[in-house]
């Protein structure tokens, strides 16, 4: 059964949908990536899912509907690391971990997972006191994957992780989405334009053009095709 | 000697009340980030609750408490109804709003209560012979109980955001709604809250004000405390609770000092002090005193 079902999402702003009756499917344990060009309706896609912007579509995890306010969201098992961070800039790097952990109530196991993604993150753990908008625009990535994670999530969405990083710490992040993959069997929904790192890590891909799925596959059918690998690989 | 220590006194208790609606006005910017300028009507509309409740016999305490009460669901409710809808379309709009709301609430108190001057009762006892000496200057029960609810709205609220997890989700909303909601963090309740707190706060000043404003409660009684308020929380950056206590005080003090020591126009200069004040704060230092500047790496 696929973690994550999306099928027949509809969503946008106003009258107008920017994306139009979208469909992917995140199996358990995998990674997906969706590949686009700006504007093609990446982020709405993400909002959408998570209850910031108003739907129409079924979205299950582990085969139940979910709700389509964000907190029911996150009650299901769905985190999004938001494009451009969304740290909280004027509170502690500690204070974004447990915003992470609001609907949790088991404060022992919240504890715990502050010790673990600090470590994970061992720039965290020496910046836990400052304030987050003081952080590296890499820093700042990284807590903004760890706050995600805080909620334990059985599905990741991450929202152009690799956006303005340099090529090192971007790398550093995919080998740390990677481990986390692996160790937690966490499934991740990972949208990217330059994707050649993330498709790694991926197990299908999905190209979305002007609101629409194009089309899908593994990550070796997308590297075949010449004409998709320059404009969405650059190579 | 004995008149420079009443006049710091009377300054500080002054400063006490405008510390009090000052915090309320931080509440309110930190919970949705506006300058509610209907804090004092709303203070105004709780105060002459109160009142009226003393009037049907009710306990001073009791109907102050009430009164604080009203003010929570009133500020709730008019961030529900009023101010949210208007948000999200322009920072101007919640501007009009406050103020229709400014000018609405003021009204509804002369409607219903109508314009003559009541004499709200304080809430210890505040008779002549009721006070202490402090350096010779007499202190009375009503000036003692504005220091005391003062201090003990600053250390609650301080633990409220400090200590408790609802302050932490407080302090997320404040800054980045959206982030927010994304944990999960029900941004309705808290943004309802936050103004909900700042009514019962601005209702606890409106109530402890009356008995010490020189025309006692009155449509017009708020206006000058919420000037001053204003400047208190600009003088301490508007979003830092010990920056509205402290400017709250200052403000207080210098508008005593300039009323006491300045030849004949003095005693007329109250409102102008806090106004000119404002101006000054917002030329020389926009953030206040402990305001924090915007700081962000991207």
């Amino acid at each position: 059964m696929s973690a994550l079902e999306i099928s027949g999402l509809s969503a946008g702003y106003g009258a107008a949908d920017v994306v139009r009756d979208i469909s992917i499917s995140v199996p358990a344990g995998e990674v997906v990536v969706v590949l686009g060009a700006n504007g093609a309706g990446k982020t709405t896609t993400m909002r959408a899912i998570c209850g910031l912007i108003d739907r129409r579509g079924s979205i299950r995890v582990d085969g139940v509907e979910i709700g389509s306010k964000p907190a029911d969201v996150v009650n299901a098992g769905v985190s999004l690391v938001p494009q451009g961070r969304g740290t909280l800039g004027t509170l502690t790097v500690l204070d974004n971990l447990r915003v992470g952990a609001a609907l949790r109530r088991d404060r022992a196991a919240i504890e715990e997972d502050i010790e673990r993604w600090t470590s994970v993150f061992p720039v965290l753990a020496e910046r836990v006191d400052q304030r987050a908008g003081t952080l590296s625009g890499g820093e700042q990535q990284m807590l903004a994957v760890a706050r995600a994670l805080m909620a334990r999530p059985r599905v990741l969405l991450c929202d152009e992780p690799s956006l303005g990083l340099a090529p090192r710490i971007v790398q550093h992040l995919f080998a740390t989405l990677r481990d986390i993959n692996s160790e937690d069997a966490t499934s991740m929904l990972i949208v990217e334009q330059n994707a050649e790192l993330a498709m790694d890590l991926a197990s299908s891909v999905y190209l979305l053009e002007v609101g629409r799925v194009v089309r899908s596959g593994t990550p070796a059918s997308f590297r075949e095709d010449t004409e998709l690998r320059r404009a969405y690989l650059g190579y | 000697m004995e008149l420079f220590v009443e006049r710091l006194l009377a300054g500080v208790t002054n400063g006490s009340i405008f510390a009090l609606l000052a915090l309320a006005l931080v509440m309110v910017y930190r919970s949705t980030g506006t300058l509610n300028f209907a804090q004092g009507e709303f203070a105004l509309f709780s105060a002459f609750f109160a009142w009226w409740l003393v009037g049907t016999g009710l306990p001073v305490w009791a109907a102050v408490i009430a009164g604080m009460v009203a003010g929570f669901v009133l500020c709730a409710a008019a961030e529900r109804a009023l101010i949210r809808p208007v948000q999200r379309k322009s920072e101007l709009a919640t501007l009009i709003v406050a103020l229709g709301l400014f000018s609405g609430l003021n009204a509804a108190v002369a409607l219903i209560w109508g314009t003559d001057t009541k004499v709200m009762p304080s809430i210890v006892p505040n008779g002549l012979e009721d006070y202490f000496e402090l350096f010779g200057a007499r202190v009375y029960g009503d000036t003692v109980i504005t220091w005391v609810a003062l201090a003990a709205v600053t250390i609650l609220m301080t633990l409220l955001f400090t200590k408790t997890e609802l302050g932490l989700h407080m302090r997320a909303v404040a800054d980045n709604a959206e982030s927010a909601a994304l944990t999960g963090v029900n941004t309705s309740r808290i943004l309802m809250l936050g103004w909900g707190l700042a009514g019962a706060i601005g209702a606890l000043a409106g109530s402890l004000a009356t008995p010490l404003a020189p025309e006692q409660l009155s449509v017009t009684t708020m206006f000058p405390i919420f000037i001053g308020a204003c400047a208190a929380a600009l003088l301490g950056g508007l979003d830092s609770l010990a920056g509205a206590v402290i400017g709250g005080l200052i403000i207080g003090v210098v508008e005593a000092m300039v009323t006491g020591y300045v030849p004949l126009v003095g005693g007329a200069m109250q409102q102008t002090t806090a106004m000119v004040l404002i101006v000054l704060i917002l030329v020389v230092r926009p953030n206040g005193l402990f305001g924090s500047k915007e700081l962000e790496r991207v």
